[in-house]
């Protein structure tokens, strides 16, 4: 399995070390249902088998958070992003949504 | 995904099973002459049964560590298998929250050499419907109160245990 990083170029997969679902959000820590929220967020998780959104961190390269758009069935990888980008995207447009 | 290899087979060498904590290596001889071994977990979310060539290497490089003179036999074949790790590395034997629903998983890599002891307690659970003495601490719900089992002290992330 080999990763293309968007700052390195493609690398092998033991450059990378890995955290995990990429689309769990810290949630807000004084919202009322906070607890039940970071329970999800700490330990719910939807193991997908297919395509997959996850956070690699590029330790031994650039040490960029990258989000990798991966087949857990295949091992494929279709699309990779910084994270920081991902993030970005995220709050922007929608930032009132919760 | 956990990666187990075997090699061609060879006179009798290792009368047991061995296992390497430092470096995380294990391995037996078939009673066809293969040596039979393997290591870590390959560490990421997969469905793909078979791992990756980094981890290959380690396993390789663990075998080395502890026993150099198998460096020259050759790996007939590798496998990978789905490994049911859980947020804390320890197993869940427990009742769910859906009545008459028991469950006993989350053995992570160590559910093969588990089997008999946590049988045992599943059934005591099943027949009793209350823990074994030994499991009462593999509850379904410690995640949510805060009861982790967590030996190592890694935190909640599967590919750390």
């Amino acid at each position: 399995m080999r990763i293309h990083c968007p700052y390195c170029g493609e690398r092998g997969n033991d450059e990378f070390s890995y955290l995990g679902d990429a689309s769990v959000v810290r949630p807000d820590a004084s919202a009322p249902n906070a607890e039940d929220a970071f329970y999800a967020f700490a330990y719910e998780r939807r193991n997908v088998a297919g395509p997959t959104q996850e956070l690699w961190y590029h330790a031994a390269g650039c040490h960029a958070w990258l989000v990798v758009t991966r087949n857990t069935r295949t091992h494929e990888i279709s699309d990779v992003k910084p994270a920081q980008d991902v993030a970005l995207a995220r709050q922007s447009p929608v930032s009132s949504a919760s | 995904m956990l990666q187990a290899f075997v090699s061609e087979g060879i006179k009798p060498f290792v009368d047991g099973v061995v296992t390497f904590g430092a470096g995380h290596f294990y391995i037996s001889q078939s009673d066809k002459g293969g040596l039979v071994f393997g290591g870590d977990i390959d560490g990421y979310n997969s469905y793909a049964q078979r791992g990756n060539l980094p981890v290959v290497e380690d396993v390789l490089e663990g075998g080395m560590a502890l026993m150099p003179r198998i460096g020259r036999v050759r790996l007939l074949r590798s496998w990978g298998g789905i490994m049911d790790m859980s947020m804390d590395g320890s197993p869940i034997i427990d009742r769910t929250p859906i009545d008459g629903l028991y469950f006993n998983g989350g053995w992570c890599y160590g559910g093969f050499k588990a089997t008999p002891a946590s049988g045992l307690c599943f059934a005591h659970l099943l027949a009793r419907d209350e823990p074994h003495e030994v499991a009462k601490a593999y509850r379904l719900d410690r995640f949510r109160t805060g009861h982790m089992i967590d030996e190592k002290g890694m935190g909640n992330q599967p590919n750390l245990h």
